[in-house]
């Protein structure tokens, strides 16, 4: 299997905090990775880093290709496509243009043939994306309008829409309750199984377990443990990192038991 | 060097009056997070009521009284200020209170021109009127007490916040508002207290300034550039360098009056290169922004109330078809000065639209569109003047050079946003308004510069073209028409670039340029292309106006006109092409303004002070503008319409409750 995206020695600081530690990540083509770890261990800045929206040292390649001295829009075309942990949306744009000025690129002809013309409304992908999110009823109405679960789903779908060579979600599943988070998780994975690769960021060990083929952990900005589900939940440096509530979690999990039904609405 | 020391001292007057309205900025932003552009309009309020009330024009009183009245009145103005603009703006977008004291700054410019005419007044000075020697040159002693006075305010202001309570209070509140509500101080109050501060410091100023400046409606108000660009270097925090800062420009000001005097220094048909302390102005702000860091201190505030929405036209070619029928039957049935009145709307309109681009699509607030349209309508002068090259290529060389102009402000724009921008661009008009256009080589001096008709295969396209309308007078319906056709396609051109992909892109960017690159697009060339397309509107509204009046002549691109057509765009409805309409219908001699002129003998200031009135009740009530209003009531009846039959969501969605857990944990 050839890797989509591949970081070596990703560092980031902020003065004197090491947010992001020489991480090695690998992701294959085709493949669902888990990023977790606990509150603060920098992985949005892991993101933010990968896709260009911090300055950071190190190696960034996407397909093989060095991408680090790219700005983050560049990426963005490249193949980079990412949410954000609070939604982030064009708030002044209706839920589908959200999507729509994502995925569309027209060159200077297009946007001039525009003018004369009938602008373009919609795409076969933003309408797969709206589809495959749930939100094809709200494709007319403005973000604001929607609940934050919601929201954040949009922002999932933009990122989609751009077809990117490599999805990177950062907790797409906050806001949403037991159920609906669920729904997402099998929806992401038969996106996967489609083909997308994808990086996923989420405190919910119950989706991140069931979904994922391959987990990173973080902590203080380092790789403390990566490998299959099974491996890493069994890790004692894991465990020792989720020390609490999440840890209890991951144990239920061990057990077999499914941890979400314990702990209700909580992500 | 005796000269030169001679001169120095000299400034120092000047330098007191710009470090006095620099350190009423300062306060200001820090009580209250305004940039206050009226500052020195304040100034300018005070110094009417002085002088008003000594010199017998509403009373004659003594120095004393007359100066107790003047603060009451002063101290009054500021209470005003505060509690009908700023106060309701609050928790509003930053972009949103500068355009609110744009408005303040209109209304006091516009009551003392209604007040008391546009001449300027003879104020007395309350300064002894001694002189001094030092080192053999003779100084007035006024120069002295003038800087005494600043920095002794200074020192009190600087004592007020470190030591008391209030000044505690009022910067922890800039530093986060939140915690100074926890900590159950009152953010009105302590807002109401650093206005009317402000509005005593710049008023005492104004009272002071007699022996330095005239009284009139414009000089005094636009102190408040130098004052600015001391301000920023002072970061809008520290009284101390602000005040250093103002009286240093004030003294390299009054040193290039000195040099100006040497044989060396360049000049202008044989009179000193004219505008090169407002370029000196300019250049200082640019460094501010882009060494001191681009950003202003941002001030931790609990609420960021977004722009105003911008609705997509449903339609384009009807309207415009019935636009273009009635305006060109109006053109030759009207009589000859609603006729010109309908030509300047239009003109007005195209001014407009170059707003609606720039800051309705994307967010930025730009000073300078005026002066690009000076540009344009200097270059067409001097196309012919200097080169004989007229019409048709003329005026697409004019637009040309806007755009050049333009795109180099959007370059500066990549760096410096929203506020700043608008604080870069008001430098820039300045600038090109005294450096560019009152020089007579390339501009037109005091007199203005001749443009020629504009003429086609040699058919008259222009105002005194042979077919004159039904009445037989000046200007000729022909000019009228070709106006119209230029200004209903921009219309067209501006209302389909909002459909199209690249307006859906420059309102991304306007909603959030971080959230832009990561749906790859780049944001620095959308903004280049949104500054160089507005640039491209506005250079044809100057050629237009070129036109329309035969001359070019720097008064009408002036700064205050520039600030005043923002105010008639805001007031319109900056987002939408209807707004530009709007706007030109009522912006200075238009049709409404001259209608009202005409049947009710309301004079042009009049209009002034009450744009300047719906422009702060606009950003109160109906941030869209009233084009913006009419659109949404529009809405709220079809949404009221489609009730009956809603389009819900599927039920299984539509249950969704909404999530309040935070999104960072
Ligand atoms: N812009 C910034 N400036 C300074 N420090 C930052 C900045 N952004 C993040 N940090 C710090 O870097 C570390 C990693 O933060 P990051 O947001 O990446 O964590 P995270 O794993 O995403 O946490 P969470 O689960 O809460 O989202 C934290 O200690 C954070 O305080
Ligand atoms: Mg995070």
């Amino acid at each position: 299997m050839s890797a989509v995206l591949e970081t070596s020695k990703l560092s980031v600081r902020f003065g004197g905090v090491h947010a992001v530690n020489e991480v090695d990540l690998r992701v294959e083509e085709g493949q669902l990775v888990g990023l977790i770890g606990p509150n603060g261990a920098g992985k949005t800045t892991c993101i933010d880093a990968i896709t260009g929206f911090v300055r950071s040292t190190g190696e960034v390649r996407l397909d093989g290709e060095d991408v680090t001295r790219l700005s983050a829009h560049q990426r963005a075309r490249r193949g980079l496509g990412r949410t954000w942990q609070a939604s982030e949306l064009f708030d002044d744009l209706t839920v589908r243009e959200n999507l729509l000025v994502a995925a569309r690129r027209p060159s200077l002809w297009g946007v001039a043939k525009e003018l004369f013309g009938a602008p373009v409304t919609k795409t076969e992908a933003t309408e797969r994306a709206l589809e495959l999110v749930d939100l094809a009823w709200a494709g007319d109405m403005r973000p604001t309008d929607l609940s934050q679960g919601q929201r954040k789903l949009v922002g999932v779908a933009r990122a989609i829409a751009m077809q990117p060579r490599l999805l990177l979600l950062d907790e797409p599943a906050a806001g949403l309750d037991t159920h609906e988070s669920e729904d997402l998780g099998r929806r992401l994975r038969s996106l996967v199984d489609g083909g997308q690769s994808m990086l996923l960021i989420d405190h919910d060990m119950g989706l991140v377990m069931s979904i994922c083929d391959h987990i990173y952990v973080l902590e203080f900005g380092k790789l403390i443990a990566h490998g299959p589900p099974d491996v890493v939940r069994r890790d004692p440096k894991v465990i020792k990192a989720y020390l609490g509530s999440a840890a209890a979690e991951l144990a239920d999990e061990v057990d077999g038991e499914p941890a979400r039904a314990a702990d209700g609405g909580e992500r | 060097m005796r000269e030169i020391l001679l001169f120095a001292l000299l400034g120092l007057g000047s330098g007191a009056l710009i470090a006095g309205i620099a350190v009423a900025i300062v306060l200001m932003y820090r009580g209250s997070g305004i940039i206050n552009l009226a500052t020195g309009g304040i100034s300018m309020l005070s110094g009417y009521c002085f002088w008003s009330l000594r010199e017998g024009e509403i009373a004659s009183m003594g120095t004393v009284p007359a100066l107790l009245v003047t603060l009451v009145f002063t101290l009054l103005v500021g209470v005003a200020m505060e509690l009908v603009a700023f106060r309701p703006l609050r928790n509003a977008a930053p972009l949103a209170k500068l355009v609110a004291s744009l408005g303040v700054l209109l209304i006091a410019q516009a009551s003392m021109l209604l007040a008391f005419g546009s001449t300027q007044k003879p104020q007395p000075s309350i300064l002894p009127s001694d002189v001094v020697t030092i080192f053999d040159v003779n100084v007035p002693v006024d120069r002295f007490i003038l800087v005494g006075i600043i920095i002794a305010i200074t020192i009190g202001l600087v004592a007020l916040y470190r030591y008391t309570r209030f000044g505690l209070a009022t910067r922890a509140a800039s530093e986060n508002e939140v915690s100074a509500l926890l900590a159950g101080l009152s953010a009105n109050q302590l807002s109401m207290v650093n206005t009317v501060l402000a509005a005593l410091v710049a008023g005492s100023i104004g009272v002071l300034a007699a022996s330095v400046t005239q009284l009139d409606t414009v000089s005094l108000p636009l102190q408040v550039v130098p004052a600015l660009a001391a301000a920023l270097l002072a970061r809008l925090t520290s009284f101390a360098i602000a005040c250093a800062a103002g009286i240093g420009i004030g003294i390299i000001n009054s040193l290039i009056d000195y040099l100006s005097t040497q044989s060396w220094w360049p000049t202008d048909h044989g009179v000193p290169m004219p505008g090169t302390k407002e370029l000196l102005a300019f250049l200082i702000i640019v460094a501010a922004m882009f060494l001191r860091g681009a950003r202003l201190p941002s001030r931790g505030e609990l609420v960021e109330q977004r722009l105003p929405e911008v609705p997509k036209a449903t339609k384009i070619l009807q309207p415009a078809i019935i636009l273009t029928i009635v305006c060109a039957v109006a053109l030759v049935v009207l009589p000859y000065d609603f006729r010109q009145a309908l030509i300047n709307s239009m003109i007005g309109t195209v001014m407009a639209l170059s707003l609606v681009v720039i800051t309705g699509f994307v967010g930025q607030i730009s000073v300078v569109q005026l002066a690009l349209a000076g540009v344009a309508g200097f270059t067409v002068s001097h196309m012919a003047v200097d080169f004989g090259i007229e019409f048709p290529l003329a005026p697409i060389i004019g637009a040309a050079v806007a755009v050049l102009f333009g795109a180099a402000i959007g370059v500066s724009a990549l760096r410096v946003r929203g506020v700043s921008l608008a604080v870069v661009t008001l430098g820039a008009a300045v600038a090109i308004s005294n450096f560019g256009f009152v020089n007579r080589t390339w501009g037109g001096g005091d007199t203005g510069s001749p443009v020629p008709q504009p003429e086609i295969f040699g058919i008259d396209l222009g105002t005194e073209a042979g077919f004159r309308g039904i009445d037989g007078n000046l200007p000729s319906p022909v000019f009228g028409w070709m106006v119209l056709v230029v200004t209903v396609l921009l219309c067209m051109f501006v209302a389909s670039l909002r459909r199209g992909s690249f307006g859906q892109r420059m309102l991304a960017v306007r909603s959030n340029e971080r959230a832009s690159a990561a749906a790859a697009i780049d944001v620095r060339h959308v903004k280049l292309v949104a500054f160089s397309v507005s640039a491209f509107i506005a250079g044809v509204a100057g050629t237009l106006y070129a036109y329309n009046f035969g001359s070019v002549s720097a008064d009408r691109f002036g700064p205050v006109t520039a600030l005043a057509l923002i105010a008639f765009a805001y007031a319109g409805g900056i987002t939408l092409v209807s707004g530009a309409i709007f706007a030109g219908l009522i912006s200075t001699q238009a049709l409404l303004p001259h209608m009202l002129d005409k049947w009710l003998g309301i004079e042009g200031n009049w209009f002034l002070l009450f744009g300047g009135v719906i422009l702060i009740f606009t950003l109160l009530q109906h941030p869209e503008g009233v084009a913006g209003a009419f659109y949404k009531s529009r809405e709220q009846r079809r949404a009221r319409r489609a009730a009956a039959a809603p389009p819900a969501p599927p039920a299984a969605s539509s249950g969704r409750p909404v999530a309040t857990v935070g999104v960072d944990s």
